[in-house]
């Protein structure tokens, strides 16, 4: 039988997925490149062709396959550039980018077979490698949009501030487009979210002494890395649970770390390690369900 | 009937007591960082092995099965002692260096001791073996995280040459120098080494 | 008539495709110059073969008679004479012996009217009799006879008028211009099972059917459900669960379940003492230019029925439904007597899928309506673990095909999930 049934389809196929999630980072990639100019340009240009070059060298070397077509590397790439700020020099970008998908994905096996997302494991490991060339640093932003000095952070998602409350809602605008066509499942970003605000707002405030109740909750979630976060590397399917119970979970685990570590560990890159420690934690929070189904 | 040349690299790599069987990785990945440190502990096990492989020789004849084991464990234990002292007492600097995890060779030399079932030049022969096996690849693994991760190469000083050779070029990557980056090199050098077997098996 | 939901979860919702055929009556197919009868049109073994080549064979004479359990008797469509009898691939891989007719001669039934007996007159053995000796076949392969005997005496019957599979509208068809035939068929295998109660199950969204069912049902004192529609509703347990029917067998205080079509071969079986012959088959599709629902005979080859329906330039034709039906390469296969559906899709009705790794979206196991995890079932076969799939489920497989619907990796997984039933069968 040359041919197995089903004989039709529904719902967008794997490329159809990364290449909507791709698509749906465009608003934000363009207002950071609007804000900041030519060099955030270069980052994104450097970590998605890094991201595509490597994955081609290693698909042909040592799988003799040609993945880029399912448009992961892509993806990943870009995710990569958004997440890193765009003063660093060139080769970061293509180290972190070249670590995600040799590393975190080629050695796991490939697609679908790694536990820690891509993006977050480049940008991680050169977060540790290279701190000094990654801290923050006010710029004077050089793009097409006259933007007062004070204002950005230098960070392709504009940091906190106006600027980065504009990347969050183009941001929260794409994923809000994943999750009505549902590539993306919404209990990870709403339990995120929910979490993350709920402790924010009430727990916020007690490290400046000021009680119950009066977190900075605008601040928070106005930082970009938040909404990337959220929307685009928390629910990478792969790497995220299965099963609504699990899903809700994830996200909430997400959102008390990355509370934990904004808050109380100051890093700017909270969102970026909370998912990969949640990333961690996935097999554990399925336990329940693969039981349930061992009959 | 494999021909002799081919059959060192093969055992040296393929049956690495460190590489291809992961034994002593505790003190291999944290002197890694230097390649002296590499090398000087290396040395340290390379003297525990012929030791008690040598001693192991004459344990075997003359002790009675149970004591056999305890017996090598403080031969090791001696012998390690032995070479601290040695070493605090000529190069304080460098014995500091390795800290903890000299003494901590002792089980490994347990581990990779030979039985002594054989003859003495048989016991040298394979204590040299893994001895030398054991310090090619710490030293490896301790070149790629010093020159990567640290942007210099440590090695002893002698003279006026201070050991320290400093590097030019792109920035240190922190995470290589630090244990994570000695797991990483340690995971793809194994890696290599195991597809290297199964494409010859 | 009472409204009653769907059954509880998975589940997908494919596009109908039904408007081109569901409202053009039933039409009779041209009679072929030549049918190719497979004795193997049923779940057993094939049936022995009666004939040689050269001998006359007139219309609806036995050519095959059952061996064994599971089997039905295979009777001539047409008149003529036998060319060969040779092996055959059916569409489902399988391989079956085949008679060929050639036509020639007099049509002994067709053209003749007969008067319906009334079979309230007979007993209950003599009518399974005419069951097995019209050779009736339901869709899953299973004879009438055989399973109305095995179902004993059963509490309830269930009319599946359900069709919940894209394209196909024969059962919906049938039940508009034959709900009183269908009903009395009903009524017959109701007697046979001595059940007390008779439900006719109907999707909601047909209104034409559903009021035929109405006016039907209600001169035999039957109850009729309409259902909402999601496919696999048609299947058996979900159909009774839909119903918030008891999950119980067949037995004494069981139920039965039949199809719309097979009860109208039981009522023309033991009514007009008919054998099955002939059947109504949906032929559809973009590539297919006057689709439709078509009355042919068993042996038809499948482009015949296509070239009458002006084929051009399908990218698939596939014989049965687009969920379960198997794709033919050559279009010599014979119409059958389970086939439900000729479909011959178009390059835009069926694109080429691309096959990736599986990227954990787990949207399978959200559509399986029995709680599986296909993807983890896949990966276990596909790892040889037979044994811890069997451990998750993989028997309460039914193969419907949701999870390999939604799959964006394009994975075939009801052929590994079917493979794996196999080995762990074995």
């Amino acid at each position: 039988m040359s041919q197995p049934a089903p004989h039709l389809h529904q719902g967008p196929t794997t490329r159809g997925t990364m290449l909507a999630a791709a698509g749906c980072l465009v608003p934000a990639v363009a207002w950071g490149v609007l804000v900041q100019g030519p060099g955030a340009l270069a980052v994104l240009a450097v970590a998605a062709g890094a991201s595509l070059a490597c994955e081609l060298a290693i698909g042909l070397a040592a799988w003799r396959r040609f993945t880029l077509a399912d448009g992961s590397a892509l993806l990943t790439g870009l995710l990569v550039g958004l997440s890193l700020p765009v003063y660093v020099p060139l080769f970061v970008p293509a180290v972190a980018a070249a670590f995600a998908v040799a590393v975190v994905k080629a050695s796991f096996g490939g697609l679908g077979r790694n536990w820690m997302n891509p993006a977050l494991g480049g940008r991680l490991f050169v977060t540790f490698s290279w701190p000094a060339l990654l801290a923050v640093r006010p710029r004077p932003p050089a793009g097409w949009l006259r933007v007062p000095a004070g204002l950005t952070d230098g960070s392709l998602l504009g940091g906190s501030g106006q600027l980065g409350l504009v990347s969050t809602l183009l941001l929260a605008l794409g994923g809000a487009y994943l999750l009505a066509r549902r590539i993306a499942a919404w209990e990870v970003p709403a339990s995120f979210a929910v979490s993350f605000a709920l402790t924010v707002w009430a727990l916020g405030g007690l490290p400046a002494g000021e009680g119950l109740f009066r977190g900075d909750l605008p601040a928070a979630l106005a930082t970009g890395g938040f909404a990337l976060a959220a929307f685009f590397m928390a629910t990478d399917p792969v790497t995220a649970p299965r099963g609504r119970a699990a899903r809700l979970a994830f996200g909430a685990g997400c959102g008390l770390l990355c509370f934990l570590l904004r808050v109380y560990a100051r890093r700017a890159e909270a969102p970026f390690l909370a998912v990969p420690l949640m990333n961690m934690l996935v097999p554990l929070l399925e336990r329940p369900a693969a039981r349930r189904g061992r009959k | 009937m494999k021909s002799r040349s081919g059959e060192f690299p093969r055992r040296l790599w393929g049956e690495n007591p460190l590489v291809a069987y992961l034994v002593g990785l505790c003190p291999a990945l944290a002197v890694s960082n230097r390649v002296a440190n590499a090398l000087l502990l290396a040395a340290v096990m390379l003297f525990a092995l012929l030791g008690t492989g040598i001693a192991s020789v004459a344990l075997e004849r003359l002790l009675p099965p149970r004591l056999r084991l305890p017996a090598r464990l403080l031969l090791a234990s001696a012998l390690v002692s032995a070479a601290q002292r040695f070493l605090w007492a000529l190069a304080p600097t460098l014995g500091a260096g390795l800290g903890i995890y000299l003494p901590l060779l002792a089980v490994n030399c347990l581990l990779l001791g030979s039985a002594g079932a054989g003859s003495v030049a048989e016991g040298v022969l394979e204590a040299a073996g893994r001895g030398a096996a054991f310090a090619a690849a710490l030293a490896s693994i301790a070149l790629v995280r010093e020159v990567l991760g640290a942007g210099r190469i440590t090695l002893f000083p002698v003279g006026h040459f201070s050991g320290v050779v400093s590097l030019r070029g792109l920035p240190p990557a922190r995470v290589l120098a630090a244990a994570p980056g000695a797991f990483f090199l340690l995971a793809y050098a194994s890696a290599l080494v195991r597809r290297r077997k199964r494409r010859v098996a | 008539m009472n409204r009653t939901r769907s059954f509880p979860r998975g589940g997908v919702r494919p596009p109908e495709r039904k408007l081109a055929t569901a409202n053009l009556p039933i039409r009779k197919a041209c009679i072929p110059a030549e049918v190719l009868l497979p004795l193997r049109q049923h779940a057993g073994a094939p049936a022995a073969c009666l004939v040689r080549a050269g001998q006359s064979v007139a219309e609806g004479q036995p050519i095959g008679r059952a061996q064994g359990p599971l089997a039905a008797d295979v009777h001539a469509s047409i008149p003529g004479v036998v060319s060969e009898v040779r092996e055959i691939l059916l569409p489902d891989g399988t391989p079956s012996p085949a008679v060929l007719i050639a036509l020639e001669g007099e049509f002994s039934r067709t053209g003749r009217t007969r008067r319906p007996e009334d079979w309230r007159e007979l007993p209950r053995d003599q009518l399974l009799r005419r069951l097995e000796a019209a050779g009736v076949v339901g869709p899953n392969g299973v004879p009438a006879a055989a399973g109305l005997r095995a179902a004993g005496r059963a509490g309830l019957l269930v009319v599946n008028g359900v069709e919940s599979e894209p394209y196909l509208t024969c059962g919906q068809r049938l039940l508009v211009e034959k709900a009183a035939e269908v009903l009395s068929g009903a009524a017959i295998a109701a007697f046979i099972l001595g059940a007390g109660s008779v439900r006719v199950a109907v999707e909601a969204d047909k209104p034409e059917a559903l009021r035929a069912a109405v006016e039907a049902a209600s001169a035999f004192g039957f109850e009729v459900s309409a259902l909402e529609t999601r496919y696999p509703l048609e299947e058996e347990s979900l159909l009774m669960r839909s119903l918030a029917e008891r999950k119980a067998g067949p037995g004494a205080s069981g139920f039965a379940v039949l199809e719309v079509g097979t009860l109208l071969a039981i009522h023309e079986a033991v009514t007009l003492e008919q054998p099955q012959i002939e059947r109504v088959v949906t032929v559809a599709g973009e590539a297919v230019r006057h689709p439709g629902n078509l009355k042919a005979r068993l042996g038809t080859p499948l482009s015949a029925l296509l070239e009458e329906c002006g084929l051009r330039g399908p990218a698939r034709v596939i014989a049965g439904g687009p969920m379960r039906g198997f794709a033919v390469d050559g279009m010599d296969a014979p119409l059958t007597k389970g086939m439900k559906g000729i479909l011959a899709l178009s390059r835009r009705e069926r694109l080429p899928a691309v096959r990736t790794p599986c990227i954990g979206c787990g949207r399978c196991g959200e559509a399986c309506p029995w709680g599986l995890r296909p993807d983890e079932l896949y990966k276990w076969l596909e790892h040889g673990e037979t044994a811890e799939a069997l451990g998750r489920g993989l028997e309460a497989c039914t193969e419907c095909g949701c999870c390999a619907f939604v799959c964006p990796a394009r994975i075939p997984l009801v052929q590994g999930l079917a493979a794996g039933k196999r080995r762990g069968a074995a």
